[in-house]
């Protein structure tokens, strides 16, 4: 059962190293502090 | 076999839940003073860790800082990995009235707030996959190690006869070093009105400051593992300390700026608690008012050299948690006494001296293996992950960038 859980959170921590940036932390964005805001349910 | 103790155990198991409360309240004791585009980056930090280092505690974390020894006193072994063998039953070494489980529950809650602790220097500039990174392995390569030195019964700092009630060094000095040596690496933030950017939410802070200061009764009375005289000493100490610096730090900043900041009502009391909490169990009422005083001096000092300093720590988290924990400790070898607590030690003013010796020791060793550490783990993530966001994730802010959404509708 311990081995079952090391592996279980292994692979959370393999997937946090491979998940992606968030689109807009790749994209350069405005340089304004207040940029436009996404609206939440866009997001969604 | 130990024969468990309901009252003991109710008493341990509810500290736990008091405890587990502090890393929320910190959360929004830090989202507070922050930015208003950063402020769910900063609650997520807190949050996230909690999450996290439940799960690596579990499976990982409790017996290394808390399994039987390897050797050196320096590590704990793997025997209890997973909890195997952390049961209902008490252990024959810690709280030896309450189940084993409610001893590593109690702890637990212990290595999750530490690691939090550390996100207020890099707040507003972090990335989240870099701070994972670096939250399990400080987790485990920094705070379980030094829980050991001190806690465990084989840890060569706790065989050296080191107090340390509730973490003055284990969970505050240890975190406050890595935050500088965090600040320092990450270098400082974009975009700040100097001297120092406003909080965007001081009322936020303030209920994280009170949530704070109620979770530390199971911090530190907790500490006593027991339901007993020894609890409600260091409930009463805890409560007068903070209370003391509070009063210090609002009294300092009238004086100096001409008004009693509310915020430095907040951070003193916080100041407070963290000075207390080697010494909550070891002391007089009287020692925690003369404890709370002199934190809430020198810990104001060292906000306002951390400002001229230019190093951006950006929730001084070394001023508070850092220089407060050392305080803590070192006061900790002045006041200590028998009289409180037969199973402790007298430090300094009950003819002691040597005590304030070890204390010193103490500090030193965890500052030092803290920032090395610290440094060390920073560098090799850095490596895999580049700790910083770009510049024009910042400028937007990390709510937005890194976790796409955001606090407040315009």
């Amino acid at each position: 059962m311990v081995i079952a859980a090391l592996v279980c959170f292994t692979i959370l921590f393999v997937a946090w190293l491979l998940a992606p940036e968030h689109p807009r932390a790749a994209t350069p964005l405005a340089a304004a502090p207040d940029v436009e805001p996404m609206p939440l349910l866009e997001a969604a | 076999m130990p024969e468990i103790s309901a009252g003991d155990t109710a008493w341990v198991l509810m500290s736990a839940a008091l405890v587990m409360l502090m890393t929320p309240g910190l959360a929004l004791f830090y989202g507070g003073l922050v930015r208003r585009k950063n402020v769910l980056s900063t609650i997520m930090h807190s949050f996230f860790i909690l999450a996290l280092v439940s799960v690596t505690w579990v499976l990982w974390g409790y017996t290394l800082a808390f399994g039987p020894d390897t050797g050196l006193g320096l590590i704990g072994g793997l025997e209890w990995l997973g909890l195997d063998g952390v049961t209902g039953e008490p252990s024959s070494v810690y709280a030896t009235t309450v189940p084993h489980l409610a001893f590593m529950a109690f702890q637990m809650m212990f290595a999750i707030i530490t690691p939090a602790l550390i996100t207020g220097a890099f707040a507003e500039r972090k990335r989240f996959k870099a701070f994972v990174l670096f939250a399990v392995a400080w987790s485990t390569l920094v705070y379980a190690p030094i829980a050991h030195w001190v806690w465990s019964p084989d840890g060569w700092l706790f065989g050296l006869g080191m107090l340390d009630f509730a973490g003055g060094t284990v969970v505050h000095l240890s975190s406050g070093v890595a935050a500088l040596v965090a600040a320092l690496f990450i270098g400082r933030r974009t975009g700040l009105i100097e001297p120092a950017t406003e909080p965007h939410d001081v009322p936020m802070t303030i209920l994280g400051a009170g949530l704070l200061w109620f979770g530390w009764f199971g911090f530190n009375a907790g500490s006593a593992l027991a339901a007993n005289g020894l609890a409600a000493t260091a409930f009463v100490t805890t409560n007068t300390a903070a209370a003391m610096a509070a009063l210090t730090w609002v009294t300092l900043s009238w004086l100096h700026r001409g008004t009693p900041s509310v915020l430095g009502a907040a951070i003193g009391a916080v100041a407070g608690l963290v000075a207390i909490t080697p010494a909550a169990g070891y002391v007089t009422p009287g020692a925690a008012v003369l404890i709370g005083m002199g934190v809430g001096v020198v810990c104001y000092g060292a906000a306002l050299l951390r400002l001229r300093s230019r190093v951006d720590d950006a929730l001084d988290v070394f001023s508070v948690h850092g220089v407060g924990g050392a305080i803590g400790a070192l006061a900790t070898g002045i006041f200590a006494t028998t009289a409180v607590n037969a199973a402790g030690v007298d430090g300094l003013l009950a003819g002691n001296p040597g005590q304030l010796l070890v204390q010193a020791l103490g500090v030193g060793v965890v500052a030092v293996y803290s920032a090395a550490a610290t440094a060390a783990i920073l560098i090799v993530v850095n490596l895999f992950v580049p700790i910083r966001v770009p510049r024009p994730a910042e400028e937007a802010g990390l709510d937005l960038a890194q976790h796409g959404e955001i606090a407040y509708q315009p």
